[in-house]
């Protein structure tokens, strides 16, 4: 990105990275050369629609790739440590410890039959070799942090509302001190109140402890709110990135042109959702070219046949065939 | 979870039954439980083209308790029968008494789910109640006190529907004692089924309460019933081998439990005449792990992840 | 919490009334009355003072409803349960009271390793789904399900016993010994082996059969996702997560297989001419004493309702969300 000489400055990079997932003998690429790279503290988006690989990104950087998933190309570097992530045993102590998550629908996410208080206690006991008291003083410090009367932690998570739990659940991914925390739909499943008080704890927290904060959601309203960054991502490929700000006032790839339309805003009389025209990319028979090109409004005849690469434009980068003529100008007059 | 309705449209008919053959019969426990099934039932359907008549003490065609040889391939038992023969024979009695107890067992058992669940209310209540007792109470328990008493009040002698009063007795008390479980499976899905639009068109339409029953709940209870069917079997089986093998059987119309019961009189175990309770206990074995192989692929086809048993 | 437990005792005494009651009707049905029965069991030249002295006592001349009923269900409550045809007038009861310890031992060391083994294969064959573990486990336990336990201990006899000669197949004691108590356990011990491995086995197989399918829900589940992305250990998720939720079915069905359980026991004791309570059941049926039947009939339904109760309240304890 902005060069070798400040690589010791990320947090995280994200080189090239390419999964796979094999069913049944048939292998379907679920990401395809990812890179970004991410500092302590900032707050990036991943946006897209089921199945665009924002799941799959998150858990490959979180050390959490399922066991049918292979790692076909790139790494993931950790403080310029490459992780182990295709080695399940290998990446546990990093897990929790460095990277945490809190999972959507935290009703499932915690285990019904145990109380709170053990669930967040569990990590600092097993990973910070904290005692029973220690832990348990931790967890309830941890409960006052996000908002949760200490006393609650007696509870067991059926017995509290969805807000309440994905607060829980925030507490839970803090207990080790982590750098990043990786948010997996924190709001989805929440009412829109409730939604703005977690975006509005996390952005608090952040800022008071310093996390990085990935937050994968199909929302781009919610981005909005809790980043500084986003990265958009389509059929496994980041297809834009740029700051919140850039991205909302110019977008630029036909694809998140589409989503911003797509926000319902009651400001401008725009009360429903209008749905992108066309299905969601089959990832194991991909379209050629830009997997985007069967829906593109602005399609050329370029678009079928070669993959856009993802490139510098302006402050940010994006992978459209659209910009690659000016681009290439840039480039020329620079030469 | 995965939606389990099969939707019954007269055209789509063909289609989803191919459909639902193909996927049943990818599964080895189907073939290897069907190949299986299709030799007992094929067995029990002439027993005496392959074997002869069933014998007796009187009619038997060989000497106490011999060890297999080319002429009794199974052996004999203590009166000199052929153990080959008395199997076969009691592939007929075995599978008729499950047979007929299981659809016993489905018809009560739908019935009731169904009722409770389409009508809700008073009757529901009541019918689960009755089904709960049901459900505690082990068929095998029950019947074991009921089948003397009602045998007691109806006598020994004579035939009912070609079966000794002693079999009749025995399929009626299991089926009517094994239909809980079916029930509470029929009534939970009665009650998903009855929130979907087609059943309020019906409704609409002027359709009276049995035919929507009949007409449009029950075709989608079908895999339901289907694949819990095949386990009822298997169950039935194992209460009436264990019945029979108490004694309560019927010595002119021997089961496979019977044929145990009677070896076990004998003492066969104690005279190491193996060959007397093998052949009865291995075909219990093959018919019942065949139901279940059925019941579990049935169940998987229809509803891929949830499974009653692996 | 308290009215969750008052429901659950309160539905059980509502089963167990209703097994009194259909022991009553039962017990009215057969034909000739209860007094005529008893007698000619006792062989004895009957008179008419006798016959309604008899009557008088079950209470035969006054109404079926409520009087003979709530006099019926009165007696059962105060331990009578009538008389046996069979062993010449003696109190059922005590000829039940007299063989229940030996079937409480054969029934209770053979389920306590069935659960044992069973639950621990299983949850372990689910935990490794497809693994070689639950390959074997699966194919036996399927076999061991559906084989009949009587059938199991008739192979076992002939095998272990009269082939091998290793094991006593018969009894509880070796006939004629007069020897030191020390070897009269061991003796009991001997003769214990091949009936309890006989009922073992028959329920091990549906107890793998049950954790096992508990087991490979949980392992799909999302808090056992977290307990991974929280970097634990594999045998610190089986053990701190996965273990107690896959308990929750389990304790359910094994209540369901107490049908296998008690036929099991019964056959099995037949078998083995164990002198318990399905020895008697064999007695009973061949000299179709009713009285003894009925209550035997009880003490199964007491014994069921129990043990469904005992299951009830332990899922209160193991699983928060039904407390309430």
């Amino acid at each position: 990105m902005t060069g070798s000489s400040q690589d010791k400055a990320w947090l995280l990079e994200v080189n090239g990275l390419s999964v796979d997932y094999g069913l049944k003998g048939v292998s379907s690429r679920a990401i395809e050369s990812v890179s970004f790279a991410l500092r302590a503290g900032e707050a990036v988006g991943l946006v897209g629609e089921s199945g665009s690989g924002k799941t799959t990104t998150a858990m490959a950087i979180a050390g959490l790739l399922s066991p049918n998933a292979r790692v076909s190309s790139g790494d993931v570097r950790y403080r310029g440590n490459r992780l182990p992530i295709d080695d399940d045993a290998a990446m546990r102590p990093h897990r929790w410890s460095e990277t945490s998550v809190v999972f959507q629908g935290a009703m499932n996410a915690l285990n019904p039959v145990h109380r709170i208080i053990k669930q967040i206690a569990e990590p600092c006991m097993l990973k910070l070799g904290m005692s029973r008291g220690e832990a348990t003083t931790r967890a309830r410090e941890l409960l006052e942090l996000v908002g949760i009367p200490a006393d609650r932690g007696t509870a067991y998570p059926h017995e509290l509302s969805g807000g309440m739990r994905q607060r829980v659940m925030i507490a839970m991914a803090l207990a080790c001190r982590p750098s990043i925390v990786i948010g997996d739909e924190p709001t989805t499943a929440l009412d829109v109140i409730t939604q703005a008080q977690i975006l509005k704890l996390l952005g608090e927290l952040r800022s008071q402890l310093n996390l990085a904060l990935i937050l994968i959601t199909h929302d781009l309203s919610i981005v909005a709110e809790a980043c500084d960054r986003v990265m958009i991502m389509y059929a496994g490929r980041i297809v834009e990135d740029g700051t919140v700000a850039e991205i909302f006032a110019r977008p630029k790839h036909p694809y998140t042109r589409l989503l911003i339309d797509s926000i319902p805003n009651p400001a401008n009389g725009k009360k429903v959702i209008r749905p992108i025209p066309g299905d969601p990319p089959n990832l194991v028979i991909r379209p050629s070219g830009c997997a985007f090109h069967p829906r593109c409004p602005s399609v050329m005849g370029v678009c079928g046949t070669e993959v856009p690469s993802l490139y510098k434009l302006g402050q940010g980068r994006v992978a459209c065939h659209m910009y690659e003529s000016s681009q290439k100008d840039k480039v020329a007059a620079h030469a | 979870m995965s939606e389990s309705t099969v939707r019954y449209s007269p055209r789509g008919r063909a289609g989803a039954i191919k459909g639902f053959l193909r996927r049943f019969l990818g599964y080895g426990g189907a073939q290897v439980g069907l190949v299986c099934l299709m030799f007992f039932l094929i067995v029990a359907a002439v027993p005496g083209i392959l074997v002869g008549p069933l014998q007796t003490a009187i009619n038997a065609t060989g000497d106490f308790l011999v060890p297999p040889s080319s002429q009794h391939l199974l052996g004999t038992d203590e009166v000199g029968r052929d153990v080959l023969n008395l199997v076969v024979h009691g592939a007929r009695i075995s599978l008729t008494i499950a047979l007929l107890a299981t659809v016993i067992s489905l018809v009560l058992g739908t019935t009731i789910g169904m009722t409770a669940g389409y009508y809700g209310g008073r009757a529901d209540v009541w019918l689960m109640r009755l089904t709960d007792f049901f459900f505690v109470m082990p068929s095998f328990v029950l019947a074991l006190v009921i089948t003397p008493v009602v045998l007691e009040v109806m006598g020994r002698g004579g035939e009912i529907l070609g079966l000794r009063p002693s079999l009749f007795v025995i399929i009626v008390v299991i089926g009517m004692t094994s239909w809980a479980f079916v029930a509470r499976i029929v009534r939970s899905q009665t009650l998903s089924l009855k929130e979907r639009t087609f059943i309020d068109r019906a409704r609409i339409a002027g359709s009276s309460n049995l035919s929507i029953m009949v007409r449009h709940l029950l075709p989608n209870l079908v895999p339901q019933i289907g694949a819990n069917g095949a386990l009822v079997v298997a169950g039935a089986i194992y209460v009436e081998t264990s019945l029979s093998f108490l004694g309560l059987g019927d010595p002119l119309q021997p089961s496979w439990g019977t044929l145990l019961s009677l070896a076990q009189r004998a003492g066969a175990a104690s005279a190491g005449a193996w060959w007397c309770l093998g052949a009865p206990g291995v075909c219990v074995l093959m018919v019942s792990l065949s139901f279940v192989l059925i019941g579990n692929a049935l169940d998987d086809t229809f509803n891929p992840r949830r499974r009653v048993i692996p | 919490m308290s009215r969750r437990i008052f429901r659950i005792v309160f539905r059980a005494l509502g089963t167990l009334l209703t097994v009194a009651i259909l022991n009553f009707i039962l017990f009215r049905i057969v034909p000739g009355d209860p007094a005529q029965l008893l007698l000619a069991g006792a062989r004895t030249s009957v008179t008419v003072q006798q016959m309604d002295a008899q009557r008088a006592r079950w209470g035969l001349d006054r109404p079926l409803f409520p009087d003979q009923v709530v006099d019926y269900l009165s007696a059962t409550l105060h331990g009578d349960l009538g008389y046996s045809f069979k062993f010449r007038g003696r109190p059922v009861a005590d000829l039940i009271l007299e063989r229940l310890p030996a079937t409480i031992v054969l029934v209770g060391l053979a389920q306590m390793i069935a659960i044992l083994c069973g639950v621990l294969f299983g949850i372990y064959a689910g935990w490794r789904r497809g693994g070689a573990v639950d390959r074997i486990a699966t194919g036996a336990s399927m076999a061991l399900y559906t084989m009949p336990s009587f059938w199991l201990a008739m192979v076992l006899v002939v095998i272990f016993s009269t082939g091998l000669g290793w094991l006593p197949g018969y009894g509880i004691y070796s006939p004629g010994a007069n020897i030191g108590s020390t070897d009269r356990f061991l003796d009991y011990l001997r003769h214990l082996v091949l009936p309890v491995t006989a009922l073992a086995l028959g329920l091990i197989g549906q107890y793998v059969v049950v954790a096992r399918a508990a087991m490979s829900e949980v392992v799909t589940e999302d808090y056992m996702v977290t307990a991974r992305a929280k970097g634990l250990t594999n045998g610190q998720m089986l053990m701190r997560h996965a273990f107690r939720n896959a308990m929750l079915p389990v304790v359910t069905l094994i209540t369901l297989n107490l049908g296998y359980v008690v036929a099991g026991a019964i056959t099995v004791e037949a078998v083995f001419a164990w002198p318990g309570i399905g020895g008697l059941t064999v007695e009973a049926l061949n000299a179709r004493d009713y009285p003894v039947l009925q209550g035997i009939f009880l003490l199964l339904g007491a014994s069921i309702v129990l043990a469904n109760l005992i299951a009830d309240l332990a899922y209160g304890l193991l699983d928060p969300r039904v407390r309430q």
